[in-house]
């Protein structure tokens, strides 16, 4: 028999009895539906959960400070720094050339008068304050744990535009609900060079005007301005010209810091070990995540399980409906097997019988559990939004809907397998009954 | 295409009762040329529909021989009955047999996908042997909503759709009227003939046993009477 021919009967099979047919197939999409939609809230509160570890960055990224290793504390993930070390262009190459390093990012900073336009929570004009401004570039945010919380970042290179953190906000008695209200105002920054004059320090200013284009939560470095690296350089370099002035705290550190990220998140450890030997204090959330991601797992592999039982008890209806229609259909078997059929003919008319139940329950299951999760992100964002935070994105989960559909066929031709193989046995003469 | 020669020699055939084993066939023993027309008849219970259902392949002979064209059916897998009852094999059933949710073409074109004739060419023989019984405006009626008559003329058509060798009819006119029942019966004496096909007729019906070349009185089991029409 042809498989043509075979798809053609078993298609009339399940057209013969739509109620049952209907019904079985509506088990089968509940099923898939569940397993859809819990796997795909599980690895949406997955992503959100481990994006809120590395704010942002990579799960695999690394800190090092300018600092040495305290031997104490190697290896925890907040680290407390050593004695401070000078981090500069030869140390950074020779992380970079460590194995397993996949990326290094210079991290620069220093701190400068900001002079902000808009007034506190009360309304009185702010204090001009010293505060650190940290610079990166911003061609390589996306590598940074920075994370948009309203606006845009700084455009690459601009030596105009600057992002404020949370930390501002606050300074300013400002909800984080109400970010938006700073954006668009514009600061006034001044970088000191401090000079001997007689018995005090006398500083001179190097000022520049900024506007603020976005808030961020970043943990790049410590400070509550974020710019690029350009406009940083030049305020530290001005103010290195002078003497040191310790209400500036400026560093003779090339680099603040650096952001390494490991090729993988298993090779965090041994990356840190490496930076380590090469004398630089590291601190990285390696073991917070890798707790996270057990206990994640954990979940996943009991939600799994849940939608795997409703599919199980789907597949059992599958297999009653199937033995049903055996029972139903002898002396249609028998006389299919009277004009011919062989014994795997029949067997395989009813395998694609119960697929067919299975295919078009998981693919209607999969697309209705990607509903319901898009159902309940929207419920679940409208909560965030209203908490001032970040709310989640829902990826079209292919890999989950795919697996479900491939899962629910498989399922169903197994359940079938049963009703399949006794059809097939059928004899032949008893089959056609009485004859 | 020549019809197939008969041969059976000491077919013994029981069931399992539970009264103990039932004897259905005893010792039976015939011949029938390629090309012969047979009517095999007897009482309910004489065991005529098993002789049937062994010379067509349904069962496996028990003991004895049963040698149809050369080739004895006796020790053959499931398979090989299978794929005889395909090649060399074409049935009439008295309750039609036909696949309900299948249109008349459907059911005959069927039978020539099992021996996987495109799905082209089976519709053109479906569409040949369904107006060869006269069914040439029935092709896309299902069973349900044709006549007996036209139903047991699709199951006709069906049977000869591969051309087999031996047709084996049961009870063709058992559930027919007279006017139906005489066609149908035309029709079964004529095509096969005409195919060259060898013809056995499993009758209650004594004037349908009457018209076969040679006729079987099956009693208890054992063939009673052989009589040359």
């Amino acid at each position: 028999m042809t498989w043509w021919a075979a798809i053609g009967l078993a298609t009339m099979g399940v057209r013969r009895r739509p109620g049952r047919a209907v019904l079985t197939v509506l088990a089968v999409t509940l099923a898939a539906a569940l397993l859809t939609a819990l796997l795909t809230i599980a690895t949406t509160a997955e992503t959100r959960v481990l994006d809120e570890l590395a704010k942002g960055g990579p799960l695999a990224g690394i800190k090092v400070a300018a600092a040495t290793p305290d031997p104490a504390q190697i290896g925890q993930d907040n680290a407390n720094p050593g004695a401070p070390k000078d981090l500069d262009q030869s140390a950074l190459d020779r992380i970079r050339a460590l194995p397993s390093v996949r990326d290094v990012v210079p991290v620069v900073s220093t701190k400068l008068l900001v002079i902000s336009p808009t007034p506190d929570a009360d309304g009185q004009p702010l204090a001009p304050f010293i505060e650190t401004v940290v610079g990166v570039d911003l061609t390589q945010a996306p590598t940074l744990p920075i994370t948009v919380v309203e606006g845009r970042l700084p455009a690459p290179g601009s030596t105009t535009e600057l992002v404020v953190t949370e930390g501002y906000l606050e300074r300013l008695g400002i909800a984080r609900t109400d970010a938006a209200r700073v954006v668009g105002s514009e600061l006034q920054l001044a970088a000191a060079q401090a000079r001997q004059e007689g018995d005090h320090l006398a500083a001179r200013g190097r000022w520049f005007k900024a506007l603020i284009v976005g808030v961020v939560a970043q943990e790049a470095a410590d400070g509550q301005f974020l710019m690029a690296t350009e406009q940083v350089n030049a305020a530290r370099d001005w103010a290195r010209a002078g003497v040191i002035d310790p209400r500036f705290a400026t560093s003779t550190s090339a680099y603040t810091g650096l952001f390494v990220v490991a090729d993988g998140l298993d090779n965090v450890g041994l990356v840190r070990k490496e930076i380590t030997a090469v004398g630089y204090s590291t601190s990285a959330p390696e073991n917070l995540i890798a707790s996270v991601r057990r206990y994640l797992h954990v979940v996943e592999i009991v939600l799994t399980a849940v939608g795997a039982i409703a599919l199980i008890v789907a597949a059992l209806g599958i297999a009653n409906a199937m033995l049903a229609a055996v029972r139903e259909r002898r002396r249609e078997i028998g006389v299919l097997k009277a004009i011919g059929s062989r014994d795997r003919d029949i067997l395989r008319i009813f395998l694609v019988e119960a697929a067919v139940l299975g295919l078009v329950g998981g693919v209607l299951g999969a697309i209705t559990g990607w509903l319901i999760a898009q159902v309940v992100g929207g419920v679940v964002n409208g909560y965030l939004v209203e908490q001032g935070l970040t709310g989640i994105a829902l990826e079209l989960p292919l890999t989950t809907m795919l697996a479900t559909v491939v899962g629910s066929t498989v399922l169903a031709i197994l359940a079938g397998t049963l009703p399949a193989a006794r059809a097939a046995r059928l004899p032949a003469r008893e089959a056609v009954g009485a004859l | 295409m020549a019809g197939a020669s008969i041969s059976v020699d000491g077919l013994t055939h029981r069931y399992r009762s539970s009264s103990g084993p039932l004897t259905v066939l005893d010792d039976v023993r015939f011949e029938v040329d390629a090309g012969g027309y047979v009517a095999i008849s007897g009482p309910s219970g004489a065991g005529k529909s098993t002789l049937l259902a062994v010379l067509g392949g349904l069962e496996a002979p028990q003991s004895g021989t049963v040698v149809i064209d050369g080739q004895d059916l006796h020790d053959r897998s499931r398979d090989q009955l299978a794929a005889y009852r395909r090649d060399t094999v074409g049935f009439v059933f008295q309750h039609f047999g036909l696949l309900d949710s299948l249109t008349a073409a459907e059911n005959v074109a069927l039978a020539c996908a099992l021996v996987r004739v495109p799905p082209r060419e089976a519709r053109a023989r479906a569409r040949t042997l369904l107006s060869a019984v006269g069914l040439a405006d029935r092709l896309d009626h299902q069973p349900g909503t044709l006549s007996g008559g036209e139903r047991q003329r699709v199951a006709i058509a069906r049977a000869l759709a591969n051309q087999p060798r031996l047709v084996l009819a049961d009870e063709p006119t058992g559930n027919l009227d007279t006017d139906s029942a005489a066609l149908v019966v035309d029709l079964l004496e004529t095509l096969p003939a005409e195919q060259g096909c060898t013809l056995v007729v499993v009758t209650h019906d004594r004037s349908l046993a009457a018209r076969a070349a040679r006729r079987f009185e099956l009693v208890d089991g054992r063939i009673a009477e052989q009589v040359r029409s």
